[in-house]
């Protein structure tokens, strides 16, 4: 018998690890007809992971003080062997991760893969998103260059146009009355501490709902592509006969992996400074306002919404309104039919919806 | 049967040494990325004014990345050590009364030569090389 059988063997007459392979992996049968855009959740969670990594070993150099922070990034950058991969994996991989985001949130929106009885996944998976945007706007202002200041100094002060309690919550976010040294203490504090774990603590959350309800049958190559839960009992949604996760489905995450690492990489290697204007290179000066400052590409349509509203309390009213609407879809959606194309308000909605977004985002990239 | 058995085998060893590769690939950088840098990095020469240490005095001083001492003994004599105790690695202390070192770890005791005098040290404090010129002391 060879030591790795005898290892596998003594685990499992103590913990059963044989049941739980057998339960878990190979014989956690996934739909026939499941396609690639399921992996995009692996992605995420390779990516998630990759940011955790390469931000823990940035910890170990980066000094969160406003004297010092610009030039502990310098030094990553300069000084330390191999800085500037970590740091360039981890300011990339912030993009890419959102990027991959969108994707799995439109793949699930086109599959309607959010239906009931998966509203809870989605509406998990949709607080994430706003806790992917949030740790990625903290992250912005750590290395304290003059984007970091001036962008921050734009976006909190967004929310001063709420009305009453605006002004104050600017200050709460802020530390103080304008950006500054407190202000860096609590987004360092948020970003490596308090939303790294509010978001592992829903990552669980979600594939915890993901595995009680079963993975969701694509609409495609089937003849009905109508929701077949009623609702009547808590039902595990089972595909007998289908293919098994392992090792059939894992290989076709990891070649997903690979592809988006391929991407990822590229861009690492050929084009760092991809999402870096002139002003990530200046240390902040809180006296010189720099021209033309603008949010990462993926606040772009929100920056674009407040600029065209003069009353600044409309532009963000109606950002409100939208999020909400997208948090809520699952409860205002309630169709049972799941194919894209037979769902043709739905298909006409969020097409409009999507170019809306990218053009708004051109136009503030441009404007 | 065969030729299934050996392509399976060819593809497992391709994946094995892919990953590898991927392995070292990330374990260089990584390794690099943690590594302290080293003592040729950090050493560099350390000048001192010749007025800064008084006869029976000490001055203690970083030097190539640890902790040094320059002593000028009674006589007008002067020495530079590793200020690092060879027993377990703490800083000694100057006694001026004494002219000697004490380490307040384990109470290791030096004589402002370096040797030792009495407790658990296994050897003498490292001494360092010093030139003097032109009123200052270098040393390195």
């Amino acid at each position: 018998m060879s030591l790795i059988k005898k290892i596998v063997n003594w685990t499992d007459v103590r913990v059963g690890v044989r049941e739980v392979v057998e339960k878990e992996l190979t014989g956690y049968l996934l739909p026939r007809n499941i396609n690639s855009w399921y992996s995009m959740g692996s992605i995420l969670l390779f990516a998630f992971a990759l940011q955790v990594v390469t931000g823990m070993l940035l910890l170990i150099y980066y000094v969160p003080d406003a004297d010092k922070a610009f030039k502990s990034v310098s030094t990553i950058m300069n000084d330390v062997p191999y800085g500037w991969l970590i740091r360039m994996c981890h300011v990339v991989g912030s993009n890419m991760m959102m990027l991959a985001l969108l994707f799995h949130m439109l793949s699930v929106l086109f599959m309607g893969s959010y239906k009931k009885p998966r509203e809870l996944n989605w509406v998990t998976g949709f607080i994430l998103f706003t806790l992917v945007q949030a740790i990625s706007l903290t992250g912005y202002l750590l290395p304290w260059s003059q984007l970091s200041f001036w962008a921050t100094t734009v976006a909190t002060n967004s929310a001063s146009a709420i009305p009453v309690v605006g002004p104050y919550l600017v200050e709460l976010l802020r530390g103080s009355q304008l950006v500054g040294p407190p202000t860096l203490g609590r987004f360092f504090a948020l970003h490596v501490a308090v939303i790294p774990a509010v978001i592992a603590a829903l990552i669980g959350a979600h594939l915890f709902l993901l595995k009680r309800t079963g993975v969701s049958t694509p609409p495609f190559g089937v003849q009905d592509t109508g929701n077949q839960w009623q609702g009547e009992s808590y039902r595990y949604e089972d595909h007998p006969g289908g293919i098994p996760f392992f090792p059939d489905y894992a290989f076709e995450d990891m070649r997903s992996i690979a592809i988006y690492m391929a991407i990822f990489l590229a861009v690492v290697f050929f084009d760092p400074y991809l999402f870096f204007p002139t002003d990530a290179f200046l240390p902040a000066n809180p006296f010189a306002t720099p021209a033309h400052i603008k949010p990462e590409w993926y606040f772009l349509a929100n920056y674009q919404t407040l600029k065209l509203f003069p009353n600044e309390l409309i532009g963000l009213s109606l950002q409100a309104v939208a999020m909400t609407f997208l948090a809520l879809l699952p409860f205002i959606d309630r169709g049972r039919e799941r194919h894209p194309l037979k769902r043709r308000l739905f298909m006409t909605c969020s097409v409009a919806g999507l170019l809306l977004w990218i053009g708004l985002s051109i136009w503030g990239h441009f404007s | 049967m065969e030729t299934d058995s050996s392509r399976r085998t060819f593809l497992g060893v391709c994946l094995g040494g892919l990953g590898i590769i991927a392995a070292a690939a990330v374990s260089w950088p990584l390794f690099r990325y943690l590594a302290p840098r080293s003592a040729s990095e950090t050493a560099g020469k350390v000048v001192i004014p010749d007025t800064d240490v008084r006869n029976g005095e000490a001055k203690f001083f970083e030097y190539a990345g640890s902790s040094a001492v320059l002593i000028r003994k009674k006589n007008g004599e002067l020495a530079a050590f590793s200020a690092v105790c060879t027993h377990l690695g703490c800083i000694v202390q100057w006694e001026k009364a004494k002219q000697g070192f004490l380490c307040p770890c384990h109470g290791g005791r030096y004589s402002a030569d370096g040797v030792v005098l009495a407790g658990p040290p296994p050897r003498p404090l490292k001494k360092l090389p010093f030139t003097v010129a032109g009123g200052n002391i270098t040393i390195g």
